[in-house]
């Protein structure tokens, strides 16, 4: 009978991403952040006795990282010596990038297993693992096939894979990569580490996405996690614990405006503690309709707080101008500054021109609004 | 407000002096006052004390200290609609301000509470900017020599403008809200501001924009290099990998050896075969010499065979041969004799026909030399007579060069000689001639014919007179009469140049006789006749000349010459026509007549036809003769050839009697050669059927070899493309080329979404800078109504129909339009300029007090280039306004505003 066998599953931890969109000192903390996830799955191993850590695929952002990249991250698993690494190549870092997997191969410490070939692996003496690695972008059939038929005898079996299961058409880029929601059943296993989607995600008892350690965008609204397993045996089911590894917080506060009596209370509310302001990508969108002497308030709002963030972007692009002649007389109650900002106001909600004039001309209001509200 | 009095205290010129204005009117209060007075004293005094903070030490008040310093003091009692109060400043020494009613004399306000005090009585509390301590009533005051409504610094003109747009508000009511006021203003120039940070004036993307531009540009350019160097590197990955497969499947060594065992397999296969074909040709030489050897019988038989046919044909044909040689022979001599007969006609033929050639030649000649005879006689006659000629016409030549009477001589000669008649004729009718005849005398006793004698002479000065002959006497001259005594004759002298000129005609009419050496007109005549006369001989001998030698006399002479040759030739022997030595040799021929010449040519013809049947004759016979001798050498070559095959045929045929023997041998070794090419043959034909394909062996190795070769080729070169990618690889891959691109990629889109927010700011800005510009110029054509309402009475007054142009930023006159003409301010003459200023001030003045604010408008000499007749207008229009407008003048110009009316105040000076 073997004993339980606890291990971390992570994936997608994509060292060596630029993100090239971000200024440079945004794009520092981020790749530091990824880097450092590596000490933060071995922090995270040892705190739950795990000895293992599996990774199921993309692991590097390219085929081709740059060589300091993955000496770096070879560098952190030999300084974590008491955890041992499986190593899965993932669709970004396929098992075909010969001149990846050759440096690691050649560079690696003992303590890292590479998983490059659909072979069974023993991890303990009783637990085999059983590898599915993709040997291109998008493999297009089913790597875990040959799961089924994989002889381990009594060896507790579990799956490694990276991909998206058939019935869950969402992978990281609309993959064409095809993992069958019930392999773990079919093949008898006692979990199956699934890698690809970057949120935290459980499909069915045997098998989970554990996410990306660290975030990489808005998509995904959970916390970034590692998911601590422990089975005991193919039969019993796994137990999942998943544990918070992020630094870095990439929120998305999508918020309409329409319905609140004071939007400014509301966008407060919405926002993160200030203290933990400077470790957030702030993505707002605002939506909705508003009338435009709060439409400025609201800018000068989030103009003001905007440096809190670590960063920070907010879309006005869809907050549009409640037309109310009572702010127009805010303005003036006639005249040329009146009379302008009637004929912006008309020409926002003019039927017959483009959504983009409509758009110009309710921008072009707003601004007015807003020189017009400066001390 | 309204002024009441005005006290200046140490101001200037008035240095420890009070001088004060008092009595100033409602309406118009004119200080008219000489030059020095202190007029623009006054007006900048009270201009500080409504202007300038009491503890300002600003120039506008350094100004106002005299030389000796102290503290400057103006005061002012006004009339507010209040009460009455007193304004009083001390600047520059215990600087102070206070405003005392009046009524009780009580001080209402102090110091900076007195300033405000001003300040709201002023109206400037109106001017919501703040800007500039003038309020309205800054706008209308003139001050001396400053015709332009507009103030001279920019924060003035600033403050100015702020005031006006305070006037023009408060009295429109709407201007300021319909041009969007300064609030528009504020709006305008931010959205300026935020348009300048994005677009240049002319449009065009500059700072952050622009900068987002070219960032989008540059790493689009970025983006796309490296894109192609990814998918270099994953070209270079994916041919290595292919590259990298492919030499494992080489190296593979099971592979290997089975390259290796096909290769040795067909190596011995293609040795095997080899051997084969060694014994294979080994066979084949050994047929050959069997088939040389059964070849060699049958040629040896076949040549012994030929051998005695050959001799028996030989002996034959030598017979045949020897035959033929001698009939040819006999040929020979038959021809040669009738050639030698046919010879001996010829010679005999060809004797004659020379013969009578000769003898024709010979008549020839004769004939010819007779010819050349005659015509030679007729030449000679020709150059005699040429010669004749000849000699005539040198002759005359000779005459004619040396005579100088020509025809153009005589002219000339007649011609003198009837002048010197003419002038004769003249000179003698102014003559006086005697005639002398002696009595008793017949033609004069000495015979000399002159009359005279010995004795009883008459002399004339001194010489004989002859007797009958006319003497020309001219003057006084004495006759003496010998015998008799003397007789003086007074003849009076010719008169004019008649004699002078008739002596000198004469001396050119003797000139030109002595040219050809003749004395009289008469010699000169037969001398020019002679002379033509010799001329036509000469032209007479030339025509004759031409006749008988027209290529002249030389051609004549070697004409005749060659005919003389001709005719020496022709009677020569003709040697060198014959071949006969004989006829060298033979007598001279004698003269054979012209008639006998036919004979002799019909006698040639037939001898010539009779040499030539001889000649073929004997050709004939040559041939014939000829021909046999051929025949005869032909036939002896044939006998010799026949003569020399019958002896090598006897040389082959060998010894006749051993004929048999060597036929039955030839025929043995025959068979026994032909025994021998069977064998072989069947021994070639048993190995070429066992043989192996020796080309399918040769192929098969070559095959395999080529297969080792090729993996061992493909092996190597495999290898330096692999080494190749990889460096390639590790280049790119070592770059980090994926993260560039996704980095560069990620910027990339960060750039243009900057790009796209810019441009929407862009448009936004634009949107609203048109909509403000639009809808103010649209508030703006309203904009000066007031003020042109207020003007247009006054300026009536000066002008008919005219009106004047508002610059919308100044609000200030830009131009008057009078009629269809509009003429900038500055086009303006000084006097129309000072008048629009003051006019403008007017209209001013009565909007502010349309709303109640009552200003005196001040004029400093302000009138000081307008003509009389423009001072009058401006008088009037000045009253019209000063119904209900205080206005105070100050001008130096007494007499000229006499006429304006109005009050004048009293003016003291006193010690302080």
């Amino acid at each position: 009978m073997p004993q339980a066998f606890t291990f971390v599953h992570s994936s997608d931890l994509h060292l060596g991403k630029p993100f090239g969109r971000f200024p440079e000192d945004v794009r520092v903390r981020l790749r530091q952040a990824r880097a450092d996830t590596l000490a933060t799955l071995a922090e995270v191993a040892r705190a739950h006795g795990a000895g293992h850590i599996l990774l199921a695929g993309d692991t590097f952002d390219q085929t081709t990282p740059a060589p300091k990249v993955i000496r770096q991250a070879l560098n952190q698993m030999r300084a974590q010596k008491d955890v041992i690494w499986v190593v899965m190549p993932g669709n970004h870092d396929h098992a075909n990038a010969t001149e990846l997997w050759a440096q690691i191969a050649r560079d690696k410490p003992d303590n890292v297993i590479v998983a490059d070939a659909p072979s069974p692996i023993a991890l303990a003496q009783d637990v085999v693992v059983l590898p599915a690695p993709p040997f291109e972008r998008h493999p297009g059939r089913d790597l875990t096939d040959w799961f089924d038929g994989a002889d381990t005898g009594t060896a507790i079996r579990i799956g490694l894979a990276h991909g998206s299961v058939t019935d869950f058409d969402s992978s990281e880029e609309g993959g064409s990569s095809v993992i069958a929601p019930d392999r773990a059943a079919r093949a008898g296993l006692a979990y199956l580490a699934l890698g690809d989607w970057h949120g935290q995600l459980e499909v069915g008892a045997r098998s989970a996405y554990s996410g990306a350690p660290e975030s990489d965008g808005f998509k995904h609204s959970h916390a970034p996690v590692a998911l601590v397993v422990t089975v005991e045996s193919n039969a019993a089911l796994p137990r999942i614990t998943p544990v918070c590894t992020s630094k870095i917080n990439w929120l998305r506060c999508d918020f309409d405006v329409t319905g609140h009596a004071d939007a400014l209370a509301a966008l407060a509310a919405l926002m993160p503690p200030l203290a933990q302001r400077a470790q957030v990508l702030m993505d707002l969108r605002l939506s909705g309709r508003i009338r435009a002497p709060q439409r400025v308030a609201l800018e000068q709002a989030v103009a003001q707080i905007a440096p809190d963030f670590l960063w920070h972007r907010a879309d006005f692009s869809a907050l549009g101008l409640l037309p109310d002649t009572a702010d127009l007389d805010v303005l003036d109650s006639h005249g040329a500054l009146r009379a302008a900002a009637q004929t912006l106001a008309d020409a926002a909600q003019d039927p017959a021109h483009s959504q983009e004039a409509c758009a110009e001309a309710e921008a072009a209001l707003s601004l007015l609004f807003s020189f017009a509200m400066e001390t | 407000m309204k002024l009441l009095s005005l006290q200046l205290t140490n101001v200037r010129k008035f240095a420890g002096k009070t001088a004060t204005i008092s009595g100033i009117g409602d309406g118009i209060t004119v200080v008219s006052q000489a030059n020095e007075f202190g007029k623009s004293t006054f007006f900048d005094g009270i201009y500080a004390l409504f202007f300038e903070k009491y503890g300002s030490s600003a120039k506008p008040v350094k100004s106002l200290q005299p030389y000796g310093g102290g503290a400057v003091e103006v005061a002012a009692d006004i009339a507010t609609q209040t009460g009455r109060f007193r304004v009083e400043k001390r600047f520059l020494s215990r600087k102070s301000a206070r405003i005392i009613r009046l009524s009780d004399m009580a001080v209402v306000a102090q110091d900076d509470e007195a300033e405000r005090w001003i300040s709201q009585m002023l109206g400037a509390g109106k001017a919501q900017s703040g800007g500039g301590g003038e309020g309205p009533a800054g706008l209308l005051w003139v001050r001396q020599g400053v015709l332009g409504l507009e103030a001279e610094t920019p924060k003035d003109r600033a403050a100015m403008t702020e005031t006006r747009r305070d006037l023009l508000s408060s009295v429109a009511g709407e201007i300021d809200t319909m041009t969007g006021g300064r609030r528009m203003d504020r709006v305008m120039r931010r959205v300026a501001e935020e348009l300048g940070v994005l677009h240049t004036k002319t449009g065009r993307p500059t700072g952050a924009f622009k900068a987002a531009l070219d960032l989008a540009t540059t790493l689009e350019t970025d983006h796309a290099a490296l894109e192609s160097q990814v998918t270099d590197l994953e070209e270079a990955l994916g041919a290595r990998k292919a590259a990298r497969a492919t030499l494992q499947r080489l190296a593979d060594p099971q592979a290997t050896a089975l390259r290796a065992q096909a290769l040795e397999a067909a190596r011995r296969d293609l040795e095997v075969a080899q051997a084969h074909a060694g014994k294979v040709a080994q066979a084949a030489q050994a047929l050959k010499l069997a088939q040389l050897a059964a070849t060699g019988a049958d040629q040896s038989l076949q040549g012994f065979l030929l051998a005695q046919t050959t001799l028996d044909e030989a002996q034959k044909a030598q017979e045949a041969a020897s035959g033929q040689a001698r009939a040819a022979d006999r040929q020979v001599r038959d021809h040669k004799a009738r050639h030698a007969e046919a010879a001996a006609v010829l010679e005999a033929a060809r004797t004659r026909l020379a013969q009578a050639r000769q003898r024709l030649d010979v008549a020839h000649g004769q004939a010819d030399a007779r010819a050349a005879q005659g015509e030679a006689r007729q030449l000679g006659d020709q150059i005699t007579k040429a010669q004749a000629q000849i000699s005539l016409r040198d002759t005359a030549l000779a005459r004619v060069n040396a005579c100088g009477a020509t025809a153009a001589w005589l002219s000339q000669v007649e011609a003198q000689a009837r002048e010197v008649t003419q002038l004769a004729g003249q000179v003698a009718a102014q003559t006086t001639t005697l005639r002398l005849s002696y009595a008793g005398q017949d033609g004069g006793g000495d015979g000399r014919g002159d009359g005279a004698g010995d004795s009883g002479r008459v002399l004339l000065d001194g010489q004989v007179l002859a007797a009958d002959r006319d003497v020309t006497v001219s003057g006084t001259q004495v006759l003496t009469l010998e015998g008799i005594g003397a007789l003086e004759v007074h003849a009076p002298a010719p008169s004019g140049d008649a004699p002078e000129r008739l002596r000198q005609v004469q001396a050119d009419l003797e000139a030109l006789l002595a040219q050809v050496g003749v004395q009289t007109i008469v010699e000169a005549r037969a001398r020019a006749t002679a002379r033509q006369e010799d001329a036509a001989a000469v032209e007479l001998a030339r025509a004759v000349l031409v006749t008988l030698a027209p290529e002249g006399l030389e051609a004549l002479q070697a004409a005749k010459a060659a005919v003389d040759l001709r005719a020496t030739a022709a009677r020569a022997p003709r040697a060198s026509q014959t071949d006969s030595p004989q006829d060298t040799d033979s007598p001279q021929e004698t003269d054979i007549p012209d008639e006998s010449i036919d004979a002799l040519r019909a006698t040639v013809t037939r001898l010539e036809g009779e040499e030539a049947s001889a000649r073929r004759d004997a050709s004939g016979a040559q041939a014939d003769h000829s021909q046999a001798r051929e025949t005869a050498i032909s036939a002896e070559a044939t006998l010799q050839v026949a003569q020399d095959s019958l002896a090598r045929a006897q040389g082959q045929a060998g010894p006749p009697e051993d004929v048999a023997d060597r036929r039955a041998a030839l025929l043995q070794a025959q068979a026994e050669a032909a025994e021998e090419l069977r064998v072989a043959q069947a021994a070639d034909a048993d190995l070429r059927a066992s043989a192996p394909d020796l080309a399918t062996a040769e192929a098969e190795f070559a095959r395999c070899e080529q297969v080792v070769a090729e993996a061992a080729r493909q092996s190597r070169d495999l290898g330096e493309q692999h080494a190749a990618l990889t460096a390639m690889i590790q280049t790119l891959a070592g770059g980090g080329i994926e993260e560039r691109r996704d980095e560069v990629a990620g910027q990339l889109e960060a750039a243009r979404a900057d790009v796209a927010r810019f441009a929407a700011q862009a448009g936004a800005l634009t949107r609203l800078r048109d909509a403000l510009e639009a809808e103010r110029q649209a508030a703006r054509e309203t904009y000066f109504g007031p003020v042109q309402e207020e003007l247009k009475p006054l300026l009536a007054i000066l002008h008919r129909e005219a009106s004047l142009q508002f610059d919308s930023d100044s609000l200030l006159p830009a131009g008057l339009r009078r009629g269809a003409t509009e003429e900038g301010l500055e086009d303006l003459s000084g006097g129309t300029r000072e008048q629009i200023a003051i006019l403008t001030r007017l209209a001013f003045a009565r909007l502010f007090a349309r709303q109640g604010l009552h200003m005196p408008i001040v004029l400093d000499d302000a009138l000081v280039f307008s003509d009389d007749a423009r001072i009058v207008k401006m008088f009037t229009a000045l009253t019209r306004v000063a119904q209900n407008q205080q206005i105070l003048v100050f001008s130096c110009r007494q007499m000229a505003f006499e006429n304006l009316g109005g009050t004048r105040p009293q003016v003291t000076v006193e010690q302080a």
